[in-house]
Formats: C-alpha cells, structure tokens, sequence
C-alpha cells in the first residue's frame, strides 16, 4: 500500500486525481482502520492530517463554520455548538466513546455517508452546506443532495471536503436529537431522530418543522410529507398521532443484525412523537393539546 | 510501503519504521516490543488499547502508526516511577479493581487522561471517561472506588 501526507489542498487533489479508485482518504481513521483490518486494504492512503486550514470551528456571521477534521470531541466541547447548534452538539454528545469521539472527525462521518452516521440527521435539519474542493475547482453544496447512498457522495473518489457551514436556526426555534441504540451512546443508531421546530410569533403555530431521520433510508433523509402535514398549524393530540405515523411511512428501513425494519419504523414513530412534543413544549411553553 | 515514524513515547524520542498500514497499537506492540497496551477486540470498541495521544485519550487499534509521527505518547509503560506506581495503579490493585488485568491497562489510561483533567471527577466525568472501556470482570464498583481513591491521593485528601 502506498502512503502519502500531503501538506496542502492542492497536492492532495492531484494525488486523488492521479490516483482515482486506488486511492483512500483518511481522516480520524476510525472507519478506515476498521475496514484495512477487516475489508481490504486500498491502493494509497491519503491522508488529510497534515493539511493546514481544515479544522477548527468559528462563528462566520449568521452561520457556524466547522473545519471537516474538527474532532467529534472539538464539536461536543465547542460553547458555540452549545449555545447555538444544541441539535448538532447532543450528536456529539451521544456519540461513542471518549476515545472514538477524540479520534473521529466530523468530516469523515459525514463523508462515510453511512443512513446511520450520527451527526447527519442534525446537519439535514439544520440546512447545512459542504464545501467540496475538486483539482477543478470548489463547489458549496446542500447536505440534502450531498448524499446518494450508502458510502456514495457527490464527492466521489476525486473530491475533499473542507468545511461546513451550519446556519444558525431562526430565533425562537427549539430542536432535539434522539439517538435509539442498544447500548447507548456507544453503539452504532438503529434509529436517529432530528426534530427543529420554529413557532410563529404568537407561539400558537408550527411556522417552520424539519424532521431529519437516520439509519432508516440508504441515505439520511427529511421527512418531508410530514413536515408539509405540520406546517402552520397547532400541535394537537390527533395531529401529532398523525404526523408521527407519516414519519414512519416515509421511512424505508432495512432489517439487519441491529434489528427488524419494522421495530425501526415503531421507533421512528415514537421518536418523532418525543421530538415534535418536547420541542413544542419547549418552544411554546404549551403542552399539546 | 514503508514509513519512517519520528515519535516520543513517554518522553523518550523514538524513531522506527512500520508498514504504512500499521495500526498505533501494532506499532508499540509488535515494532517496538512495548506489549503493555493490549490487542482486544481491534476495533475500537473495548479500550483495551487505550493510549494517550498529545492529551487526549484515544484507541490506538484504530489510528495509523503514522500520526505518531511528531505526536507525545503516553502508555501503561510511562507510568510507574521506578518501583514506585503510578497513583491510578496503586488504587486499582489497593481496591481490588482488577482480576484477568487484560482491560487494566487501558482503564488506567483512561482515568489517569481524566485525573491529569481533573482531581474533582463528578459521577459523570467518570461515566465519560471510561465509558470506552469494556471489564468482563470485576464488574465496574470496584473500578469506580479506584477512580475515587486515586483522585483522592492526588488531591491529597487521602
Ligand atoms: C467503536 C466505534 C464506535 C463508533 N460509533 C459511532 C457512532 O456512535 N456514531 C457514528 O456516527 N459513527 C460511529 N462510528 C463510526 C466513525 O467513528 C465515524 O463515522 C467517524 O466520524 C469517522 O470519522 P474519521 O475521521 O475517523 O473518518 P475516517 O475513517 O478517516 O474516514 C471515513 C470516511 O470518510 C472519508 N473522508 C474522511 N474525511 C474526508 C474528507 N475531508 N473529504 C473526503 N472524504 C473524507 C474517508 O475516505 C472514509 O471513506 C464508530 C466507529 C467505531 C470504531
Ligand atoms: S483493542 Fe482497541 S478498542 Fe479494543
Ligand atoms: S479484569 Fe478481566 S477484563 Fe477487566
């Protein structure tokens, strides 16, 4: 296997278009480790580390910008994401181990593309956009077209990410992730839930709900004919049975050794009844009614 | 291919080359003969492995020898003074915190990177800090006694 540490952007571009299939990228390399000890080895491994300019987190106007080798940990321990981003930061938070959390880089979960990556349901609610660099030059793209499968993104095997720009969520808006695993944090999602609502100005309606589902598609994905049903209307009793099962039909699971694809679609309807009640709560001071 | 890693590990400067896909833990095991760190389940899961990396506490099973290069390392080797233990080490054998030892190492390391954090760990600082740690022994009161006596020594309240 050939090894190299580029020290700029550009170099690594030109390895990764020089070397195309062969060649791997690796981050944190908690994914990649795993799979040269487990899967196959690749050709080259490229790795990112050395690049300058790709990490750290910084406010940028209204929005957040996250260098894609931030670890997991510079997120979860970052006041910004706290303060601003508590959709993102409980991702983090419920994410594996310390030792995972101190290795793992945002970049590489989000470009592991994998339905359950943990960070991937927040940053689809959210509306955030990548920064991709190709040799041919940068593009920002939405994460809501970014992903085409499992493993698969528009940056196929020529492209980097460098960072993602996370827009601040309008003011008064309240939003949760639910994780649901067996063992906690430590243990891969069979279902992640992201739920960001924004109540109008009297806090009597659903201005704006975006409801982000992980690990029940080949990609992340936005319950989107659910959101539709909710907008602009009051949180009920009947509408919030009704929106949770919608969810649920809109989800696609697979059944694997995690568990069945109909426990996964139960759990996507419990855990987006969780998520629209307690940010409704909390962003109207209302119980459903 | 081969790759020239420049590296210091417990304060000593080190230098030895590794195939490119050599893990850390292979690295310190099998190149350097250094076999305190422990080969589990390989994957990140069980923090057999653990080692700290410029301060932070991190598997080394799944991080690439090769970003040792210009990193300090600390592991189990680096912590004893002599014959004279490390406070982690001598709370876990003084608490009866450990049976087989296979997940010793590796909790050690987790809970001196939380003890050099903090000598006030709350219950949930320690959740955090060995929440990565898998013992198929003693069960985890022990360990958690040992976390608190040695937090208590270093402090100087015990
Ligand atoms: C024990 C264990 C527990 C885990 N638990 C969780 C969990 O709870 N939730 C979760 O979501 N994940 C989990 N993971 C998976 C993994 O840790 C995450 O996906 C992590 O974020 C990957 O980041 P990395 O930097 O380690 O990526 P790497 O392994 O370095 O790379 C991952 C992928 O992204 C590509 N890549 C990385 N960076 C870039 C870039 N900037 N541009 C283009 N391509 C890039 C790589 O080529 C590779 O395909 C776990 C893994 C382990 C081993
Ligand atoms: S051997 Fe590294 S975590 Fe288990
Ligand atoms: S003492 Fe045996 S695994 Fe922990």
């Amino acid at each position: 296997m050939d090894y190299f540490e580029p020290k700029s952007l550009d170099e690594a571009l030109s390895l990764l278009a020089k070397h195309g299939h062969e060649a791997k990228v690796i981050a944190g390399g908690t994914d990649v480790m795993v799979d040269i000890k487990y899967k196959e080895e690749p050709g080259c491994l490229v790795n990112i580390k050395k690049i300058s300019g790709l990490g750290g987190i910084q406010e940028n106007g209204g929005s957040l910008r996250i260098g894609s080798l931030a670890t997991i940990r510079d997120v979860e321990t970052s006041s910004l994401v706290r303060d601003k981003l508590p959709v993102l930061w409980e991702s983090a938070h419920q994410f594996a181990s310390l030792q995972i959390r101190n290795t793992a880089t945002i970049g590489g979960n989000i470009c592991r593309a994998s339905p359950s990556g943990e960070t991937l349901a927040p940053l689809l609610v959210l509306e955030a956009k990548g920064k991709l660099a190709f040799s041919e030059g940068e593009k920002t793209e939405p994460f809501m077209s970014f992903f085409q499968g499992p493993g698969k993104t528009s940056l196929g095997t020529k492209g980097l990410l460098t960072e993602i720009d996370v827009p601040f969520p309008a003011e008064g808006s309240r939003g949760v992730y639910l994780k649901h695993a067996v063992r906690g944090a430590m243990d891969i999602a069979m279902v992640g839930v992201a739920v960001l609502i924004t109540p109008d100005a009297a806090r009597n309606t659903l201005q704006d709900v975006r409801i982000g589902l992980g690990a029940v598609a080949p990609t992340p994905i936005r319950a989107s004919k659910t959101e539709a049903l909710l907008r602009g209307k009051s949180l009920t009793v009947a509408l919030l049975k009704e929106a949770a099962a919608m969810a649920a039909a809109e989800s696609s699971p697979i059944s694997d050794q995690r568990s069945s694809g109909e426990y996964r679609r139960w759990i996507v309807e419990a855990l987006t009844r969780r998520g629209l009640e307690q940010t409704w709560k909390a962003a109207t001071g209302k119980e459903v009614a | 291919m081969s790759v020239t890693i420049n590296t210091k590990i417990n304060g000593q400067p080190i230098s030895a080359s590794a195939e490119a896909s050599t893990s850390l833990l292979e690295f310190l095991r099998d190149t350097l003969e250094m076999k305190g760190s422990k080969l589990c389940c390989n994957t990140g899961e069980c923090g057999a492995c653990t080692v700290i990396y410029n301060g932070r506490p991190i598997n080394s099973c799944v991080t690439l020898a090769a970003d040792a290069n210009g990193a300090e390392i600390t592991t189990i080797e680096g912590l004893a003074d002599g014959d004279k233990l490390h406070p982690v080490q001598q709370a876990f054998i003084d608490t009866g915190a450990v049976q087989c030892g296979y997940c010793t190492p590796g909790y050690i390391i987790s809970v001196k990177a939380l003890l050099d954090r903090t000598t006030k760990p709350t219950a949930e600082d320690i959740e955090e800090a060995v929440s990565g740690n898998i013992c198929r022994c003693t069960g985890y009161n022990k360990i958690v006694d040992a976390i608190h006596l040695a937090a208590d020594r270093i402090a100087g309240r015990a």
